[in-house]
């Protein structure tokens, strides 16, 4: 068997792996990367228009720790935390060095964190804890993926390899720490030993593991069509082959099991919304609908939330998933077809402008002719509920008694602004069946602060480390509700990852 | 006619199977998940597919698609 050796061994070239292997090799470790796919970059090909950086100032960074923790009531491990908020102030030089210059740089005020929707939109108060850092992009794709590239480039500059086409089997141990790993080439089987002082776990979420997706998030994976009866449907670019490999790695040699979950998003599946492949990607302005806060319902006609949350898209998700069959509706009259073309809509889709839209009928029209099973247009209520297979007498009685809070401009039931109070009453009528969905299912490693893997003692494993989305469960609490993995977590990981293995690699000198 | 030369496109290796490409452009991508490679449907690409090749090496979001010289 082909044998390696090295000081720091690293599962995974996504964000976390890559930036820990930079920051291991500037620390004077020798460093491999193992990565199965032909290619770096991992979850990124997607990924961040923005990263969240703390700014490295107490007031900011108590403030910021604080309100994440009081968000996870106190159930996330605090040192994981703080730690991670700490080190995103390492972002911005890191990718400054890779000479990736930001698009520009929000800076939000200390009085303003945790009191308007994170990341802009899409998330929770208690996310808008920070600056965002806007990443420069080519083409039409975001700039996390030029960003791997170059770190890729950069870790091959400073003499650490990359191996493509390399998984990790099995973690070797010796006595009490872990000494390295047993590999294999998965395109010829070959197999290989690859002797490592610290071995870092980077591998990502799980997104492509159905039965780790039911068996940890209670949800069944499915199709990009949501017909096979399943009820999850991810956004990620399709085929992700993120299978949760590394969490079995770790488990097997003695890690506890961390935090799990899936969160994001909940999306209408289907053709003709969002590229096949990659979500930003928008054919039209349905993505867009979708943000809004007008009239939602289950498949029983009746709300489910207060819709001024549909811009919070991990409470939505949530709420959708309590429904039965995970589903939930949006549903619209001609009349508010009219005001989203005339006046414009209230809300955004993140970066996609979307103040007035164009002809919604026809962008209806349009999806339905594609084969969208999921988008429906009718001229009577009736008609709408015998496409969508929502309970007729149950939205009737929804909407006259919905149409009444829109008269008086009090939503008696559940409190939304009268901003978003539109009635629903004269034909065509619009609806579309969202499903829970989203970004990813994610966490499965329980760490420390130091990214140190834990066993089910907690206590360290020597020489064992990880960061990034396969450990996102740590800093939102078990169960994870309202977690996600995100860059500006496996850039702060990938700092400590890389310190915490070229330091204890280097003891042994 | 001689003189006008054939466009050929390739993929560099640093591609990331984002997909993009063939989201923005069926008619000239495909992205094999099997293989896990992005493949060019034409060698060489038809002439009127030409200006849609060109987007679409604008579009990349890693620059992967470029035209090979002959
Ligand atoms: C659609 C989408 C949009 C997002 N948008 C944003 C955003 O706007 N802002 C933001 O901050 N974050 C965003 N995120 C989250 C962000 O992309 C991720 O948190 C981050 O990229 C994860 O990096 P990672 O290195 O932890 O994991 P990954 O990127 O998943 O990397 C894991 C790597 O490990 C490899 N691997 C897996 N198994 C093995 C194995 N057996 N052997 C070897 N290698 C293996 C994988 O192939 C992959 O390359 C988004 C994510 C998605 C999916």
């Amino acid at each position: 068997m082909k044998t390696l050796n090295t000081d720091v061994l690293i599962m995974g070239s996504g964000l976390a792996g890559l930036t820990a292997a930079n920051t291991a090799l500037d620390a004077g470790a020798e460093v491999i990367v193992v990565e199965k796919r032909p290619f770096q970059g991992g979850g990124v090909s997607n990924t961040p228009m923005q990263t969240l950086v703390v700014r490295d100032d107490p007031a900011y960074q108590n403030r910021a720790f604080k309100i994440h923790m009081d968000y996870t009531n106190w159930n996330a491990n605090p040192h994981v935390v703080r730690s991670w908020l700490k080190n995103t102030v390492r972002i911005p030089a890191f990718v400054r060095s890779l000479g990736i210059e930001f698009l520009n740089i929000k800076y939000n005020p200390l009085e303003e964190l945790g009191t308007t929707r994170g990341y802009e939109v899409g998330f929770p108060n208690a996310f808008h804890i920070g600056d965002y850092y806007r990443l420069k992009w080519i083409g039409k794709g975001h700039g996390a993926a030029i960003i791997c590239k170059k770190a890729a480039d950069r870790i091959r500059e400073k003499g650490g390899r990359i191996l493509f086409h390399t998984t990790l089997t099995k973690l070797i141990k010796t006595e009490d720490r872990i000494t390295g790993a047993f590999g294999k080439d998965v395109r010829t089987g070959e197999e290989m030993e690859i002797r490592a002082k610290a071995v870092v776990i980077a591998t990502g979420g799980f997104n492509d593991n159905k039965e780790m997706v039911e068996k940890y998030c209670g949800l069944h994976l499915t199709n990009k069509n949501c017909d096979d009866g399943g009820n999850v449907v991810f956004n990620h670019f399709t085929g992700s082959r993120l299978t949760g490999d590394g969490q079995r790695l770790v488990w097997e040699a003695g890690g506890a099991k961390g935090a799990m979950g899936c969160n994001g998003h909940a999306m209408v599946p289907g053709p003709g919304i969002v590229g096949d492949h990659c979500a930003w990607v928008v054919y039209n302005e349905l993505r867009t609908m979708q943000e809004q806060a007008y009239l939602w319902v289950n498949k029983y006609g009746q709300r489910f939330i207060c819709e001024e949350q549909s811009d919070n898209h991990m409470a939505m998700v949530t709420a959708v998933n309590n429904q039965p069959g995970k589903c939930g509706y949006m549903i619209f009259d001609q009349d508010t077809a009219e005001h989203m073309e005339k006046e414009g809509v209230e809300r955004a889709y993140f970066i996609f402008e979307g103040n007035r839209l164009h002809n919604v009928k026809k962008q209806f029209e349009e999806v339905i002719a594609k084969g969208n099973k999921h988008v429906f247009l009718a001229d009577t209520l009736e008609e709408l509920c015998e496409m969508s297979g929502i309970e007729y007498e149950g939205l009737k009685d929804q909407i006259d008694r919905y149409n009444g809070y829109c008269e008086k401009r009090y939503d008696e039931e559940l409190a939304k602004d009268p901003l978003y109070l539109r009635p629903v009453k004269r034909g065509p009528f619009y609806a579309f069946r969202v499903f829970p969905g989203g970004y990813h299912a994610f966490g499965g490693i329980k760490i420390n602060g130091k990214c140190q893997v834990l066993n089910e003692e907690q206590r360290a494993i020597k020489g064992l480390y990880s960061g990034g989305d396969c450990c996102a469960g740590e800093v939102f609490g078990n169960p994870p509700i309202g977690g996600i993995g995100w860059s500006t977590l496996s850039f702060a990981q990938g700092f400590i990852c890389g310190d915490e293995a070229a330091a204890y690699a280097k003891s042994f000198e | 006619m001689e003189g006008k030369q054939k466009m050929k496109l390739g993929i560099r290796d640093y591609c990331i199977r984002c997909g993009i490409c063939e989201d923005l452009y069926p008619q000239l991508f495909h992205v094999n998940l099997d293989e896990d490679v992005v493949e060019v449907r034409y060698d060489p690409v038809p002439e009127e597919l030409e200006e849609t090749a060109r987007s679409a090496m604008k579009d990349c979001a890693i620059a992967a698609i470029y035209m090979i010289k002959e």
